[in-house]
């Protein structure tokens, strides 16, 4: 499925929900947040939010700054 | 003599925040946390890198129950960019307290005051515990008050820079007017600086780059610690005036031996 991830076109098979998607890209477990088509989920959302070709998803974390 | 800070409902035990970028490594960064007393750390937030699986999370290396999280909307051009990043950051469930942080010019990285006001409006209407950071102008900080601000952070001087207080008339000003916590954010470069800030009478000051690229981090994050303590001792005790000519300390009584 082609999603947008983070700005990027990506193939990424295999996925029915953003948990999927998170656990695709190896960040099961890891603190970062998710917006799906301009719509922030919190963790528990991940496991019954469908996704869907091309879709808009940013994966985000915390990083140093001041 | 008791004298706390409160914002946001929350005391706090110290006078210092301390941003978490730009250290030389991750430990050196958590010692340098640790001496410098602060309890509330600020953070940005990035897209994760999906190239690299390697975890730069900065919250795997300070997370703690002790501290408050103060997460910046940095990379914002816009009030609507900066309430976007303030949502994604309160659905990480760590804090519902936000700097509003909205640059439009690389150069400066001086705050643009109108989106700043747009964006404080709306999130302390999300519920949001609001920390605006905006130029030193006692104006745009009252507005930002009347908005709901929870403490308001005028800036010394442009981020990264170090100059210190470039305006201490107007953060004076801005002191006296302010029925909320007044923070300095950015612009600090040394002990100096900050003791300065904190005569002036602000509440506390927010800094990164001064400690963070420090030759010492470490030693100078406790450095930082004490000048807020003595600053704020100072301020609390009430300087002497300025005098044109000298007064003697044991008077001017004439002084002869016979």
């Amino acid at each position: 499925m082609k999603l947008i991830i983070n700005g990027a076109e990506r193939e990424v098979d295999g996925v029915q929900t953003i948990a999927d998607v998170v656990a695709h890209f190896g960040l099961a477990g890891k603190p970062l947040v998710v917006e799906a088509d301009g719509a922030v989920l919190t963790a528990e959302q991940w496991e019954t939010a469908d996704v869907h070709a091309n879709m808009q998803i940013e994966l985000v974390h915390f990083v140093g700054g001041g | 003599m008791r004298d706390s800070l409160q914002i946001g409902g929350i005391e706090l035990s110290s006078r210092f925040f301390i941003g978490t970028g730009l250290f030389p490594n991750p430990y050196v960064q958590q010692e340098a946390i640790k001496a410098s007393g602060a309890q509330v750390l600020t953070f940005a937030i990035r897209r994760i890198n999906l190239e690299s699986t390697e975890d730069d999370s900065i919250l795997q290396h300070v997370q703690n129950e002790y501290f408050v999280y103060l997460p910046n909307t940095s990379g914002a051009r816009t009030a609507d960019e900066a309430i976007r990043i303030a949502r994604l950051a309160r659905a990480s469930g760590l804090s519902d307290w936000v700097k509003v942080e909205i640059s439009a010019n690389e150069r400066t990285l001086l705050p643009d005051p109108i989106e700043t006001l747009k964006a404080t409006e709306i999130l302390v209407k999300e519920g949001f515990t609001v920390l605006p950071y905006i130029t030193d102008d006692p104006i745009m900080c009252k507005r930002l008050e009347e908005a709901g601000a929870a403490a308001v952070m005028p800036g010394a001087a442009p981020i990264g820079t170090g100059l210190g207080i470039l305006n201490p008339y107007h953060l004076g000003l801005i002191v006296e007017d302010a029925k909320v916590p007044i923070i300095v954010d950015a612009g600090l470069g040394s002990v100096s600086d900050v003791a300065q800030a904190m005569e002036l009478g602000v509440s506390g000051v927010l800094m990164n780059t001064p400690v963070a690229k420090a030759k010492d981090p470490v030693t100078m994050a406790k450095a930082m610690k004490l000048a807020i303590e003595a600053g704020r001792l100072s301020y609390l005790s009430g300087r002497i005036e300025k005098k044109k000519y000298a007064s003697a300390s044991s008077g001017y009584e004439a002084f002869k031996l016979n």
